[in-house]
């Protein structure tokens, strides 16, 4: 009985952990847009109330627009005065897909910065291992 | 009944094979490299035959391949020998898109060894032909162009090196 109560214990203690590791991100799960979801909106052509940035080594995406990677302070201010004039509604997605999330150093000050500046509607491109393996090896739109 | 199983078997075992066949293998034939270096010139890897060669796949937006670059640093310089006596060499191969940024990050870590890049991100061909799905990746090589070994970093990649140098004394 002991037994239990020290695993269900540790199963509470260890859960709530792992749920305010996740809440370190500055995105929320719900600001993740899917690449199929992407993918498509572009093959349909319904990219148009849409801004993709890239934040990383390339704009390989169709219609992204190349920022380059965000842990450059330059490029934090390339990103400010791209979207000086752009409406804080617009739809906005930011990719970079150099390498997993967890080891990507440009999303984090990339979509800060998007929060800073006060864009509700930011989105973070999911591509939890790389651009390669999310996007290209799909055969999703790329930029030639 | 049996034979239903093992048609089963044979269709899971060729599926293994299929897949298996997409990446690269110890013991087969290092695909060939033939790109441009930081001047411009052609350079292709058949012409390092003779020499143990580490094909050192990176990129300069790749912060762990970035990292470990001292550290190639390290083993080519504790082998400054066996490349003067044409035994040993690395080859840098870049995966970046931005010349100037391949450029500074090889003058920032001082890296004399070979460097080739076509400049085309993920869409070089030799991304396809050694089958990469992230960086950092390696591959040693033999002699013969043989490969070694796949993807080792740290000690395990500098014992063995330093195993395959020795021996060929």
């Amino acid at each position: 009985m002991r037994y239990f109560i020290f695993l269900f214990v540790a199963m509470l203690t260890f859960s709530n952990w792992a749920s305010a590791q996740q809440k370190q991100e500055p995105w929320a799960k719900s600001q993740l847009m899917e690449t199929a979801t992407l993918a498509s909106r572009i093959t349909n052509n319904k990219t148009k109330d849409l801004l993709i940035l890239s934040v990383g080594p390339d704009a390989i995406i169709k219609g992204s627009v190349d920022i380059g990677p965000a842990n450059n302070q330059e490029n934090i201010k390339k990103l400010n005065s791209y979207l000086k004039n752009v409406s804080k509604d617009k739809k906005i997605v930011i990719y970079c897909g150099c390498c997993p999330f967890d080891k990507c150093p440009n999303i984090r000050p990339a979509f800060n910065t998007l929060k800073e500046m006060g864009f509700k509607n930011a989105k973070l491109l999911n591509l939890p291992k790389n651009i390669k393996a999310d996007w290209l090896d799909k055969d999703y739109p790329t930029n030639d | 009944m049996k034979r239903t199983i093992f048609l089963l078997l044979i269709m899971l075992f060729s599926g293994y094979l299929f897949a298996q066949n997409s990446t690269l293998k110890v013991g087969e034939n290092a695909p060939e490299i033939a790109l441009p270096k930081v001047d411009g010139t052609a350079f292709s890897l058949s012409s390092l035959k003779g020499r143990i060669v580490l094909i050192d796949f990176w990129a300069t937006w790749c912060a762990p391949c970035v990292k470990e670059q001292p550290e190639l640093k390290a083993l080519y310089e504790k082998y400054a020998n066996s490349v003067k006596n044409g035994k040993f060499e690395i080859l840098g191969v870049s995966l970046d898109k931005s010349k100037e940024n391949w450029q500074k990050t090889i003058e920032r870590f001082k890296i004399d060894w070979l460097q080739v890049s076509d400049l085309k991100f993920w869409k070089s061909p030799v991304a396809k032909d050694y089958g990469i799905e992230g960086l950092p990746f390696n591959v040693l090589i033999d002699e013969q162009g043989k490969i070694i070994a796949i993807n080792l970093h740290g000690k395990e990649l500098e014992e063995l090196v330093h195993k395959y140098l020795n021996v060929e004394k």
